[in-house]
């Protein structure tokens, strides 16, 4: 009940800033959504799978370059054709890299998925007739349900429609989630995550169901990548480089991968934190990385782990 | 293709310090590149210091080695650190290492700032070599020889002394070592250290001829990482012919098809762990 | 917010001018600082010209301060930082919304440049660029730019350095090679002096085509490749710390003695092309500022001899990017604000006294074209031994202005190179 009324409060809190938070601080919110909806992907693989994925950003930066290229080079601006594409693209990517990488488990799995993430950078970086190279390819402003708000400048489309579309893509996203987690699926991934040989043992193949969770996580990877590239307005090979997936694992220990909401709670501090610190001192990679090690020593749990120790993802 | 070996030699180092650690600790310790670049920095300014301080030219390999090998020191303190999380999950010491790479970065920029760091010609002091039609700098060729010769200390060390063999009988079986009476802190320290070593030396030797140039480490892991899947996780052997495939790799894309460099090596990168996850020489778990 | 301030800080103005003094500076200051928002690189290979624009904006700012500021009020920097696309995007939506500054400076790597750009214009934010521009970025990618101005395009430096190469090299080369950094810049600047070499119509045959990722540290396997093509010249436009490795790792076997050597802007690192490994005779490019001038203005002499102090370094031309743009806010400001009585003048009005602005700078008068393109003087030259340094200097130094190597606008780079009558 507590909860119930604990997440209707955020959600409220979300809607408000727009009104309260200023221009800027809102559109750190979006990145934020993005990033938000990634993470719940990437936590599928941890957090429930037991897969620590270091090429997460492969899928963030082919849904940002999804985006770039049906904006600027299709012309479609039609932001429900462009989540629908940036789906099947990152589908089509998963399935070979996924069928790959699932036969591994932990540092193996690791260190192929990071190889897949730089194999993209530099398919990215070196096709430039076709990607931009490092140059990039924009992505232009996007009509949210067959509107495309003339009236409004970017800064109040992105903070306007822009925002609560956003939002309501996060709140689709975690409820998407939220059943998978919960289904017998779910169940099954924590099963072999827990003990493998065991769930083969009862039928359950590890190696089919690591495949689908990979598959779901990097939808969840393309969209928030989409989701990403129109604030910013360019997709860049940057995106897919190794210290972003670094990133993207950093904000799911901060905010807990044991709790469903965790790595929502840590991109929302990290983004935040991130924003402070850098104007702070220039030498934020330090605080981060101490931060970092912190969480990994004490606080394994994240900050969920601190506020709420009983509440683990359904054991 | 001697090109290729040079850059082998000190990706080898690296490596080298890579799989020990792995092998030993399970650790996969993405800060090898800091300390290559720790080394590297580090070695610059004991250069200049001992040149300034009337040390003669010539010693100057000497003093990039001692410089790096003081250095390792770092590595007892960090081995400290990931004591805390022994019997962690692999993924968290590899984020811990990741935590590493980020206050490293930050460490290099507060003492060296971002500009940098160049010996000159200072490593022509041992002179030139024609082979064929073509010139080599002696310095190359000593330092390829040294990370050969390191290779074989350390496959020396670890097949022949006894010291070796408990660090060879740890990596296998951890809980038999225990069992057996090996003091693990002391082997850890040890061998983690070595690791660390092998990467501030690799650093420093390689400063002379090249530079010390900010975030050189970060773009060096993926590299290490190629030659470490590439020979087999655990393995000297694996990264002693990893470090070499890759180098000439590197050399061969250069001199035919620039446009594939990088590629080519994460394509391999995937074949081997796709087709031959042990590597070349690893021991196959999956 | 932003129309609220000006309209308070006009009327203010306005009160000013009626009891006496046509808006005094006194009257300006009340308003408060100007506040600049600065993004250099801070990290990577970039951190270098990052860092040499910040000493740049330090100096300028430092100067303009002790003199009274812009029209009575002190310049504030607020210092960020420039790194990938989508985070100096970020910045910069913060120092436009949130610190509410009056004009952005900064900006070097191409792909932050076609990035920022749409963000300031839809953030209505003025933004002077030190670096950048690159084909795409003078397209029409981003059409008639308000808020934008970007600086003198990438090309112009290779260019200048392809005419000189005709006039020096004419004739004593067949064979070419390319050693150029993998990305647009560097294909691009390779592009450039193909294109003019066969406009020049000098049989040159390019036989090795090589493109070092940018920070490499190691270039054996280039300067074996380059052995083995043996060429007659190598264009190279490396910037980086790379420049000297690979000039010092060639020297050491013997590729330097032989080959002419084009390398249009390595003048960025000059200190560290020392005499030791860097050859006399090669056209070595300091873009748009160079310290050794022989008669250098009091402007830059001043500079130099402040560097040094500070910096123990010798200038690089970065530093003039920073500055100019400084100044030519300052300047624009300044004049804008004659126009419209001794009000403070709006952005507007400040846009539109940038555009075709001439202010002097620390390489020479340098002005904003009206399409928000740089124009300034290139310096370039042939590399000599002969001086007190302990790195190469260039005599006889060649001056081109941008009217010579830099295309007009509305046209095609190689429309442009086309069009030449040589």
């Amino acid at each position: 009940m507590i909860r119930r009324a604990a997440l209707v409060v955020v959600l409220l809190g979300i809607a408000g800033v727009p009104f309260m938070g200023g221009d800027y601080y809102t559109t750190l919110m979006l990145p934020f959504f993005g990033y938000s909806i990634a993470l719940l992907g990437l936590n599928l693989l941890f957090g429930y799978t037991g897969l620590l994925s270091f090429g997460h950003a492969l899928f963030v930066a082919l849904g940002a370059y999804t985006a770039a290229y049906m904006t600027s080079v299709f012309g479609i601006l039609h932001f429900e054709a462009i989540l629908l594409v940036s789906v099947a693209v990152a589908l089509v990517v998963a399935v070979p890299v996924g069928l790959l990488c699932v036969r591994y488990v932990k540092i193996y799995f690791g260190m192929l998925t990071l190889a897949f993430g730089m194999l993209f950078y530099s398919f990215l970086y070196k096709f430039y007739h076709l990607t931009g190279g490092d140059e990039g390819i924009r992505v232009l402003r996007p009509m949210l349900l067959g509107q495309s708000f003339p009236a409004l400048g970017k800064v109040e489309f992105l903070t306007g429609p822009y925002y609560y579309y956003s939002l309501a893509l996060l709140v689709a996203a975690a409820v998407v989630m939220w059943r998978v987690v919960g289904s017998p699926f779910g169940l099954c991934l924590r099963s072999i995550r827990e003990n493998p040989e065991k769930a083969e043992y009862v039928g359950v193949s590890a190696r089919r169901y690591r495949f689908y969770a990979f598959l779901i996580s990097s939808i969840f990877g393309g969209v928030g990548g989409t989701l990403l590239a129109i604030p910013t307005g360019l997709a860049d090979p940057l995106l897919a480089y190794w210290t972003h997936s670094g990133n993207l694992v950093f904000m799911m220990l901060l905010g807990g991968f044991a709790n469903f909401f965790g790595p929502i709670l840590g991109s929302f501090v990290f983004i935040f934190l991130q924003d402070q610190v850098i104007s702070l001192t220039q030498y934020w990679r330090l605080v981060f990385g101490a931060i970092l090690a912190v969480i990994v020593i004490f606080f394994p749990h994240g900050l969920m782990g601190v506020f709420d120790p009983r509440a683990r993802a359904g054991g | 293709m001697l090109g290729g070996v040079f850059h082998a030699a000190t990706l080898f180092l690296v490596a080298a310090g890579l799989q020990l650690v792995f092998g030993v600790q399970r650790i996969v310790n993405l800060a090898c590149g800091s300390f290559y670049a720790l080394g590297a920095y580090f070695g610059f300014s004991v250069v200049t210091w001992a040149l300034k301080g009337g040390m003669p030219q010539p010693l100057l390999l000497v003093a990039l080695i001692l410089g790096g090998l003081l250095l390792a020191t770092i590595g007892l303190v960090v081995e400290r650190l990931l004591r805390f999380i022994y019997d962690r999950d692999e993924s968290f010491q590899m984020l811990l290492t990741f935590a590493l790479v980020l206050i490293f970065e930050d460490v290099i920029r507060f003492f060296w700032g971002t500009a940098p760091y160049q010996l000159g010609n200072l490593y022509l002091v041992y002179g030139r070599l024609q082979v064929g039609g073509l010139t080599i700098p002696v310095y190359n060729l000593l330092v390829i020889a040294a990370a050969a010769g390191i290779a074989v200390l350390m496959g020396w060390f670890l097949a022949r002394t006894r010291w070796g063999r408990i660090v060879r009988a740890t990596a296998e079986n951890r809980a038999m070592s225990e069992a057996l009476g090996v003091d693990m802190r002391r082997v850890y320290a040890g061998v983690f250290t070595i690791g660390t070593a092998l990467g501030t030396v690799g650093g420093a030797l390689v400063v002379p001829a090249t530079a010390a140039i900010h975030e050189m480490g970060i773009d060096l892991i993926v590299e290490a990482f190629a030659v470490v899947v590439i020979g087999g996780l655990g393995s000297m052997r694996g990264a002693f012919v990893g470090a070499l495939a890759v180098g000439v790799l590197k050399a061969v894309a250069i001199a035919t098809y620039p446009e594939i460099e990088m590629l080519a090596i994460y394509v391999i990168v995937i074949a081997v762990l796709v087709l031959r996850p042990a590597g070349l020489f690893g021991r196959a778990t999956a | 917010m932003e129309t609220t301030r000006r309209k308070f800080l006009g009327l203010l103005g306005g009160a000013a001018a009626a009891a006496g003094g046509l808006g005094t500076p006194r009257a300006h200051a009340q308003a408060g600082p100007i506040k600049i928002g600065v993004l250099p690189i801070k990290a990577g290979v970039g951190a270098l010209p990052g860092e040499y624009g910040l000493r740049g904006t330090l100096w300028a700012t430092e100067r303009i301060n002790a003199a009274g500021g812009i029209l009575g009020r002190k310049i504030e920097l607020l210092v960020e930082e420039e790194s990938s696309p989508k985070d100096t995007v970020e910045r910069f939506r913060k120092l436009a919304l949130q610190n509410k500054v009056d004009v952005i400076v900064g900006v070097i790597s191409t792909g932050v440049g076609l990035a920022i750009g749409p963000v300031a214009e839809e953030l209505k934010m003025l933004w002077l660029s030190w670096d950048g521009t690159t084909q795409k970025g003078v397209d029409e990618s981003m059409p008639k730019p308000k808020y934008s101005f970007r600086s003198v395009d990438n090309e112009a430096e290779a260019v200048m350095s392809s005419i000189l190469t005709a006039k020096y090299f004419k004739g004593k080369f067949k064979t070419v090679a390319g050693l150029n950094p993998d990305y647009s810049y560097g294909r691009d600047n390779w592009a450039a002096f193909l294109a003019i070499m066969k406009k020049y119509k000098l049989g040159v045959t390019p036989v090795a085509d090589l493109w070092p990722k940018l920070g490499t540290t190691d270039f054996t396997s280039h300067v074996a490749a380059l052995q083995q093509a043996k060429p007659d010249l190598i264009f190279s436009s490396l910037w980086a710390a790379d420049v000297s490795i690979f000039l010092k790792q060639a020297h050491a076997v013997g590729l330097t003695a032989n080959t002419k050597l084009v390398f249009p802007v390595a003048g960025l690192v000059h200190e560290t092309l020392k005499k030791a490994f860097t050859p006399e005779g090669m056209i070595l490019g300091y873009n748009s500022m160079y310290f050794d001038m022989p008669k250098p203005s009091p402007l830059l002499q001043q500079f130099t001899k402040d560097h040094q102090e500070k910096y123990k370094e010798w200038p690089s031309y970065e530093s003039d990017h920073a500055y100019f743009v400084i100044a030519a806010y300052k300047a624009a400001v300044e004049k804008a604000a004659k126009a419209s009585g001794g009000k403070w003048p709006s952005t507007d009005q400040i846009i539109q006294a940038l555009e075709g602005i001439e202010v002097e700078s620390l390489s020479g008068t340098r002005r904003y074209r009206e399409d928000h393109i740089m124009e300034a003087n290139f310096y370039q030259g042939i590399t000599t031994h002969k001086n007190k340094y302990d790195f190469v200097t260039i005599d006889p130094l060649e001056v081109m202005s941008t009217k010579q190597i830099q295309k007009a606008s509305g046209i095609g780079l190689y429309e442009w190179i086309e069009s030449w009558k040589v």
